[in-house]
């Protein structure tokens, strides 16, 4: 009973719950949905979205949002394509590069959120147009395929007979939540996004903090263009482009607080497997599109609200209780 | 020493016997304190009534039940001769009683005809704004008061002074009867406030009635009728200006009340730990000087507005030197921020400590360990289990309650988040503390601890730049203090040869002579 206690209170805890809730309403719904051919597919198209939410959630947690992962997204499956196709480059080479290409939009989405001192919400607006744009300039609008013969297996081979994507999310999100937990910076994170002006006076470099949330929003942003482009052995500037809310989506769903300071990786792992078992099950209930797009957006507003009103509940439950008493 | 006048014995201007505005015997009381203790008030029109009290007297409470903010308790408010009851500032504007605070009520991206028919522009009779007659009506107005601003400019690219002289204008737009001005030149310099006091004469030849609200008991004497002086929410006095001196006005001010009992140490080394020479900022700061010494603790005593959080705010690095230099142990320092501030030991307790103090989304130990991460580092990473520790010994260490371990610092009493902030500067080993209004806001149990933190601090060598607006405070917790007013230190002198007399004469310009100097 303690250790329940203890649990409920942790940051992870209701969105868990709201995660069973909706997984068990979605196998209620329909049979399939707990196939193991399912689950996997399920695994391997969260992949993307799960490692680009990192990035999302660390710029949500100083308190400023980055809406242009998608954009950096098909920027790097295309320059990806372009390097190893187009210009011969060997495979980690160009990996390499175009992950160094992700840590450049983010800085730059970082520069003028901080120095620039113009809000995030504009700076990566016009990056997530600016981006694209300069996908849609290299490849002249077409997309590339076939870039590699050695970019597939990156995604669909198999270790232990589980897909390589589950242990790439795995492992980058322990390695988020370390960050976070036990490293200085990752601490300086979350003081920023709790009271910046607190922050500012304890003696930590803000700006800095916030620049790195976005450098390292743009690098897993290019992670999971790398990933992306292994899924479907292509690149193109059309790519990505439900990413950047889908990621937000994610951390706000796993407790993320927008204006900064509350939040957790897990949780956003939590939270970026519920929106796909939500798509997951529209889909094999063969939902048409649109309907999709609206329960994805009710699904959210349910999940955030429940967290904002659960005070609320408890204190209404906890009168009920009383009176029945 | 009381002085007891009876209301047929006060002067009044000739035109009028009956005041304009009459207060009876109002109560106003707030959680923990009586703001206001049966105050009674009679102003009239034609007169500048001016209400003067030291911070916490009152008189703000009292400008606020007028303007519709607060609603007394018991009492009345008769206007015009009515019995009048404020629910909202509407309420009191729409009476004709207009307050111009300290920071305006304009919209700085209006202009000034729109921000002075704010909410009531004038109609065509098809229903749209009459922007002709709105800027025929704001000349008029502006012309009424000798103003040559025009009526389309934008408020935010006036000077303080014209929006001043804006909100006046709203003010007779509404034709008011009273206006109330709240320490109306704090933002003002020589040239606007002699404009200000001739406009003031001004509206009192149209039978304005103005209450004059300042800490400056030097241009009270300037320009008021009469006074009214509050002291810890009961009225001490109201007399024509010409019938008091300004000995007697701080007298009355301050009291007698019996001396608080604060447990002071006296651990000031000889050595100094920080030289300020000659510095100004461009945030108001004029060739400031003074001397830290180890284990001291030197109080900055000032009025609101003086400067004092100015002077913390330049040595802490948040506002810029632009001349003079600071030297910490003999050696010159150069904050350009905090962080280089905090690098060199330096800590700061800011003024408000939910906006700019405590991280509400941290509990207590991760809200003391922010200042030095560093020092709880096990290798590449951070110690949970050091820091867990840290937080069981400080906790016990200061007294605070042990909730604050498992829940945000939001729940906690003030008096125990003021601890937490106070312990997060002894982590950090900081060597000299900027503490700005340490007890603001706490109970007098919590504020005896934080005394007593004082001491331990200065024990153990650690010296502070007090800043306390609770001049028995300041006086009896400071071993010396340098008086500050509009940004310059006019005075440092050990605190046991200061009263507080002398302190809130000097630093209301009020002047001391040779004869009262002495203690």
């Amino acid at each position: 009973m303690e250790l329940f206690r203890k649990f409920s209170r942790t940051t992870v805890a209701g969105p868990l719950v709201a995660f069973l809730v909706v997984a068990i309403i979605v196998s209620l719904a329909t049979p399939r949905f707990l196939q193991a051919q399912n689950l996997a597919n399920v695994s391997l198209q969260v992949a993307t979205v799960a490692v680009v939410a990192i990035g999302a959630t660390l710029v949500i947690l100083t308190g400023g949002i980055d809406l242009s992962p998608g954009s950096t997204v098909a920027l790097v499956t295309c320059s990806l394509a372009i390097l190893v196709k187009n210009m011969g480059l060997p495979l980690p080479v160009g990996i390499l590069l175009v992950l160094l290409l992700g840590l450049v939009c983010g800085a730059i989405n970082g520069f003028f959120s901080t120095y620039g001192k113009i809000p995030s919400f504009i700076v990566t607006l016009a990056t997530m147009s600016i981006f694209r744009g300069f996908a849609f300039l290299i490849t002249r609008g077409t997309p590339i395929f076939s870039v590699s013969p050695d970019l597939e297996p990156l995604f669909y081979s198999k270790l232990l007979r589980i897909p390589l994507p589950f242990y790439y999310v795995i492992i980058l999100y322990s390695l988020g939540a370390l960050f976070l937990r036990y490293t200085i910076p990752g601490r300086a994170i979350y003081a920023v996004g709790g009271n910046e002006s607190a922050a500012r006076l304890t003696g930590l470099s803000v700006n800095g903090i916030r620049m790195l949330a976005f450098v390292l929003s743009g690098l897993t942003a290019a992670i999971g263009g790398v990933l992306l482009a292994a899924w479907l052995n292509s690149g193109s500037p059309n790519y990505g482009q439900e990413l950047g809310l889908q990621s937000i989506a994610a951390a706000v769903i796993g407790g993320a607080s927008l204006v900064g300071g509350y939040g957790s990786m897990f949780a956003t792992l939590v939270g970026a497997l519920t929106v796909a078992i939500v798509q997951n099950g529209l889909n094999l209930l063969a939902v048409p599109a649109s309907w999709q797009e609206i329960t994805l957006g009710i699904v959210i507003m349910l999940a955030v609200g429940l967290d904002m009103w659960r005070p609320t509940i408890a204190r209404g439950l906890s009168h009920l209780f009383d009176k029945l008493r | 020493m009381n002085i007891e006048f009876q209301a047929e014995s006060v002067s009044i201007p000739a035109q009028q016997k009956l005041p304009i505005l009459e207060l009876r015997h109002i109560y106003k009381a707030f959680p923990g304190v009586q703001a206001l203790n049966d105050v009674s008030m009679e102003v009239y029109a034609g007169e500048v009534h001016a209400l003067v009290g030291e911070n916490g007297s009152g008189k703000s409470t009292l400008a606020k039940c007028l303007a519709g903010v607060h609603q007394p308790e018991s009492g009345q408010i008769i206007f015009n001769s009515e019995v009048v009851s404020f629910h909202s500032p509407l309420d009191a504007r729409s009476a004709g009683i207009s307050t111009i605070y300290q920071e305006f009520s304009l919209v700085p991206t209006l202009t000034v005809a729109e921000n002075i028919y704010l909410g009531r522009y004038p109609l065509t009779p098809a229903g749209l704004i009459d922007w002709a007659a709105m800027y025929k009506s704001t000349v008029s107005v502006l012309e009424q008061l000798s103003l040559t601003i025009a009526p389309d400019s934008i408020v935010k690219n006036l000077s303080i002074a014209e929006q001043q002289l804006v909100e006046i204008a709203k003010a007779i737009s509404l034709e008011s009867k009273v206006l109330i001005m709240d320490e109306p030149t704090a933002a003002l310099g020589l040239v606007e406030t002699e404009r200000l006091m001739e406009l003031i004469r001004r509206l009192t030849q149209q039978q304005k009635a103005i209450i004059y609200i300042s800490h400056r008991l030097d241009e009270v004497f300037q320009i008021a009728d009469r006074v009214t002086i509050l002291k810890d929410g009961r009225r001490m006095v109201t007399a024509p200006i010409t019938e008091l001196k300004m000995g007697e006005m701080v007298r009355l001010m301050i009291g007698f009340d019996i001396e608080q009992h604060y447990p002071k140490e006296h651990n000031a080394k000889t050595e100094t730990l920080l030289q300020i020479r000659h510095i100004s900022t461009e945030n108001g700061v004029h060739d400031v000087s003074f001397d830290i010494r180890v284990g001291e603790v030197l109080g900055l005593g000032g009025m609101l507005g003086s400067g004092r959080s100015e002077i913390a705010r330049a040595i802490y690095g948040v506002d810029r030197i632009v001349s003079g230099e600071i030297l910490l142990e003999g050696r010159p320092i150069y904050c350009q921020s905090p962080k280089d501030a905090v690098a060199l030991g330096i800590g700061m307790i800011p003024e408000n400590r939910k906006t700019d103090g405590c991280f509400f989304n941290f509990e207590a130990t991760k809200n003391i360990t922010i200042s030095r991460l560093q020092d709880i580092l096990r290798g590449p990473f951070l110690s949970l289990s050091i820091e867990r520790n840290l937080g069981e010994s400080y906790i016990q260490r200061m007294n605070i309650s042990r909730m604050a371990l498992e829940r945000s610092v939001q729940y906690l009493s003030g008096g125990n988040q003021q601890k937490v902030i106070i312990a997060r500067w002894l982590f950090s080993k900081a060597r000299l503390l900027i503490m700005d209004e340490p007890t603001q806001g706490i109970d007098i149990g919590a504020k005896l601890e934080i005394y007593k933190v004082i001491n331990e601090l200065t024990t153990n060598g650690i010296s502070i730049l007090l800043i306390s607006s609770d001049f028995p405070e300041l006086l009896a917790m400071s071993d010396r203090i340098a008086i500050v007013r509009d940004g310059r230190v006019l005075h440092i002198t050990e605190a046991n040869m200061l009263t507080e007399y002398q302190l809130i004469a000097i630093a209301s310009g009020a002047g001391v002579t040779e004869d009262e100097q002495k203690p």
